[in-house]
């Protein structure tokens, strides 16, 4: 986009180092984004410090754990001083374990029909309305529809999920785990995501030398202008910070 | 005893927050080089900083500090060189960081970011310690971006910066970048010996 724009939307400011200047201002309210990264790329301390920075000016937040317990997740996540285990006690950011939803759901079954999904998506929504919830993150959504037998379904789940919290004016992160972030490779797992999510923001490793460097690049952002560059991330007691990468280390693959 | 160059603290006194200076040194006079202006800089300036030791690993520069009065408490080290030697990081001091490699160029940067945030100071240096070590690892252009990036982030932020090199085993390009970018130069360049 070249110039000002003559309307801009309200934004959802992430707080974290770096990501609301790539964003110009933030993410736009309501938007959902897909976080897809190779493991150990940091997706769980992006999200989970978005969360942080929410519940630091007083939002209510869920997050919603499917790949780990929420106790371990915890627990890792204490490093971080930017953590306030307060924040859980407090009920401003709400962990919530898929498997228990699950559960409360009477969802047994090793794939989902379109029932399942529904009342599951329902579920999700009832939480966020319950609590108030203006930020949200799902980690991740990989490990979700995996329980989704087609691609019809994991889209019509994405879209009537993206659609239900842009309605309830909730910022959402869906966590997707990838095996590869290069260019020639997928934003998300099972390639029907990045069609129907509003931003994808993927982090992955730039090997330089038989050194893995983390870095973010914001793909997609609906609502607003955005770089597109990579930036180079690091995981700091204080939560992430990003500088541009050297345009001379970064491989063209 | 180590007698420092009193010519470096007195040109130190002319020098701005937002400035970044070149210092040039020999490869023998490297750490009464550094030395020289980190003495005024702590005890009589009062400012805190961070160091990237690219050259030598933090532990022997704290050791070296300490023995000659230059106390190293308001100094956080960037160590680049400590985690390629096995039981390199194993040592007591707490103000140190360690870098995977000096190829990591913007993990350099984004620690020495880090640390200067914490800083309890309300003025602060960032010393490189060395271009030419950085240079061992670093492809020739890419250096040169970092030098940019490294030294109009720190002039933004009104952190006095000080880039040393060794003229005579620094890439050309690279040199001649850094008399563009650098605000002051501290030439050490010349060692006579009589």
């Amino acid at each position: 986009m070249l110039g000002t724009p003559q309307y801009t939307r309200d934004r959802c400011i992430t707080g974290i180092h770096g990501l609301d200047e790539i964003t110009r201002g933030g993410i736009p309210y309501g938007a959902t984004v897909l976080v897809g990264g190779t493991c150990g790329s940091g997706k769980t301390t992006l999200t989970m410090e978005f969360l942080v920075h929410g519940a630091q000016m007083g939002e209510a937040c869920a997050y919603f754990a499917a790949t780990e317990p929420s106790v371990k997740l915890l627990e890792n996540i204490r490093q971080y001083t930017f953590f306030d285990m307060e924040m859980v006690d407090k009920g401003l950011i709400n962990v919530f374990d898929m498997d228990v939803v699950y559960s409360w759901l009477g969802l047994t079954k090793a794939t989902f029909d379109r029932d399942d999904i529904n009342s599951l998506v329902k579920a999700i929504t009832d939480i966020v309305n319950t609590i108030g919830v203006t930020r949200l993150v799902i980690d991740s959504v990989t490990t979700l529809c995996y329980k989704i037998p087609n691609d019809q379904l994991i889209r019509d789940f994405l879209f009537t999920l993206g659609k239900t919290l842009a309605t309830q004016g909730c910022t959402s992160f869906l966590v997707a785990e990838i095996t590869s972030a290069g260019a020639k490779a997928h934003w998300s797992s099972f390639g029907v995501e990045e069609a129907i999510l509003d931003g994808i923001m993927v982090l992955g490793d730039i090997d330089r030398m038989g050194h893995l460097l983390r870095y973010l690049q914001v793909v997609k952002m609906r609502g607003t202008d955005h770089s597109r560059a990579k930036y180079a991330i690091e995981l700091t007691p204080m939560g992430v910070m990003m500088t541009p990468m050297l345009k001379w280390g970064v491989d063209s693959d | 005893m180590i007698e420092l160059d009193q010519r470096i603290a007195e040109q130190l006194t002319e020098i701005t927050l937002n400035s970044s200076m070149q210092v040039r040194c020999g490869s023998s006079n490297a750490f009464l080089v550094t030395a020289s202006m980190i003495e005024p800089l702590i005890n009589e300036f009062q400012m805190g900083g961070v160091y990237i030791s690219a050259s030598r690993p933090a532990p022997e520069l704290i050791g070296t500090f300490t023995e000659i009065g230059i106390p190293v408490d308001s100094i956080q080290f960037v160590d680049c060189v400590s985690s390629a030697l096995l039981g390199g990081t194993e040592n007591p001091y707490n103000n140190i960081s360690y870098v995977d490699s000096p190829i990591m160029l913007e993990s350099i940067l984004l620690r020495t970011l880090f640390h200067l945030k914490q800083m309890p100071t309300e003025q602060n240096f960032v010393i490189l310690d060395s271009v030419n070590a950085l240079a061992i690892y670093n492809e020739e252009r890419m250096l040169a971006e970092y030098l940019h990036t490294f030294i109009n982030t720190f002039r933004a932020r009104d952190v006095l910066s000080a880039v040393v090199t060794v003229p005579d085993q620094t890439p050309p390009s690279v040199l001649s970048n850094l008399d563009l970018y650098c605000t002051d130069l501290i030439d050490r360049g010349q060692v006579v010996i009589s």
